[in-house]
């Protein structure tokens, strides 16, 4: 009797369980299922054709390159350090660094504006060099690198913290030097965890908006990123902004794939500590 | 065990529905919500303080006025989009209530050196306009064709804004070295940016209109009341003191 009213409380609990996951669920897939559905999905490939949204795809392309260049080329010794390092103040240090995650991007914006545009902080000295960087490419460079950069530094400090110190000792001991052990050995093992932290980068740097807006500005052909022009174009075109919409979820849903392949090849491929330590209690 | 323990999915679910409950927005107001065209932002508060408003471009507005938003009264800057409502059995005949001009606004410092909009000829520089679909991006297109000068879009860097206050702050910042918006909003930043006449041949007559929005539950009464207020003698002082023009009295 007993077990039976437990096994039936048990049930309900399940039930109630798969009730909240078939909210959560339907309303998390209802939006993206209805892009799909606004559509048709024949038309998408002749409403990207349009001008405008090729100029957006450009702007896109070339200020992502850019910015990913930049959070590749100062993020990646930047983590590094902050990895290999202990020194008072580091708390600090990575909290300023993963600000812009949480930041709201609006407020980014407003930031640079206030460092870079005119009369800003350095807007001055800025223009009087000749640089002028509101309604440019490099303003929207200067916006993504601002949101993404924390997502790429990030998951790159805990890469290298995860890479086992046992390792890198025995570089340094055979005669390696610091800059060698990094780039033979710290480098390629962490490669797993950089580059899915990269994808996570891209990814937000491929979805700016609010910074963009606020500090570049909509200009076509320089400042017009997608999901500015999706922006635009839904009150002049709603078609060409579903189409656009389309577009990026397609290549976040792609993004979002090769991240999870990534994390799990990752797992399976990490060199494991108890090869060489038989307690494995190497710092996680 | 705590005997509570068991209850703990029925207190967890009673919490959930408090927080939804406390969540929902109280009732609505004795109040309409006024839909109005963003250079309306500071004169329609200012006539009554009371309602819910949604400042943004016209077109923006219309859309949401169209795709089954709550909204009691639509106010837009130019006649297009309250006509187009009206046509399509969404508001009451759309009456003027008032007009504007077009001036060009530069930053206080006049980084571009811009004395005139025939400055702008010389290209190079940064521009803010609003995009054509929105009103005051349609009036500066008119505008400038009828100057002559519609290549000044192609020979300067023109950055798109969904609305006029999105051109304001552009050119207030410093973002822009000049902006088309109207007279009435040179005023309201008229600490940071300075207002450049246009010739009054050139400009296109602007008439914002105003309607009450047909849809069931619409609070009519309430969006009568408002455009009754507007068009009293008092709303129309407030708008001729923000450099509103004015429709004969009917």
């Amino acid at each position: 009797m007993a077990s039976s009213h437990t096994r039936a409380r048990r049930t309900g609990f399940t039930a109630l369980l798969a009730l909240c996951l078939g909210v959560t669920l339907a309303f998390l897939a209802i939006p993206i299922v209805a892009l799909f559905v606004e559509v048709p999905l024949g038309d998408v490939p002749d409403l990207l054709r349009d001008p405008a949204v090729r100029d957006a795809l450009e702007v896109t392309a070339r200020t992502n390159a850019i910015a990913n260049f930049v959070i590749l080329a100062f993020g990646t010794p930047a983590a590094y350090f902050l990895a290999t390092r202990r020194f008072p103040g580091r708390a600090l240090v990575i909290t300023l660094i993963e600000l812009p995650l949480v930041l709201p991007p609006a407020v980014a914006g407003i930031g640079l504006l206030a460092a870079f545009g005119a009369g800003g902080l350095f807007g001055d000295e800025l223009a009087g060099s000749g640089i002028v960087l509101p309604f440019t490419e490099w303003a929207v460079v200067l916006a993504v690198t601002f949101v993404a950069s924390p997502f790429y530094v990030r998951q790159a400090i805990s890469a290298f913290e995860s890479v086992d110190g046992t390792l890198t000792d025995a570089a340094r001991t055979l005669g390696a030097g610091p800059s060698r052990t990094f780039l033979r050995v710290a480098l390629p093992l962490a490669a797993g965890g950089l580059v899915a932290g990269w994808v996570l980068a891209f990814a937000r740097g491929i979805g700016e908006f609010g910074a963009t807006i606020v500090f570049a500005g909509n200009v076509r052909g320089e400042t017009q990123t997608v999901t500015l022009a999706i922006y635009e174009q839904l009150e002049s075109n709603f078609d060409i902004a579903l189409a656009i919409s389309i577009l990026l979820v397609v290549l976040s849903g792609t993004i979002l794939l090769s991240y999870k392949l990534l994390s799990s090849w990752r797992r399976s491929s990490s060199t494991s500590p108890s090869l060489f330590a038989h307690t494995g209690s190497s710092s996680a | 065990m705590n005997p509570r323990h068991r209850f703990r999915p029925a207190a967890l679910t009673a919490a959930l529905l408090t927080i939804l409950t406390v969540a929902v927005p109280a009732a609505a107001q004795a109040a309409p919500t006024v839909y109005a065209a963003a250079s309306l932002r500071e004169s329609f508060p200012e006539i009554d303080r009371r309602p819910t408003y949604n400042f943004a471009g016209s077109n923006q507005l219309q859309l949401q006025i169209e795709r089954g938003a709550p909204a009691d009264v639509f106010a837009s800057a130019s006649p297009t989009e309250a006509q187009a409502l009206f046509r399509a059995g969404r508001c009451t005949r759309p009456v003027t209530f008032a007009t504007n001009l077009l001036v060009l606004l530069v930053p206080n410092a006049n980084p571009g050196n811009v004395r005139s909009v025939y400055s702008l000829r010389s290209g190079g520089r940064r521009l803010a306009v609003g995009s054509p679909g929105v009103p005051i991006g349609a009036y500066t297109r008119r505008l400038l064709s009828r100057l002559r000068l519609t290549s000044i879009l192609r020979t300067n860097r023109v950055s798109n804004e969904s609305n006029v206050a999105g051109v304001v702050s552009k050119v207030a910042l410093g973002s822009a070295d000049a902006g088309f918006t109207y007279v009435t909003d040179g005023r309201i930043a008229a600490d940071r940016v300075n207002s450049i006449r246009i010739p009054r041949w050139a400009q296109p007559p602007v008439r914002y209109q105003i309607c009450a929005v047909r849809r069931p539950g619409a609070d009519t009464a309430g969006a009568r009341a408002f455009i009754a207020r507007v068009r009293a003698t008092r709303g129309r002082q407030i708008l001729r003191r923000a450099g509103f023009g004015l429709p004969p009295r009917g």
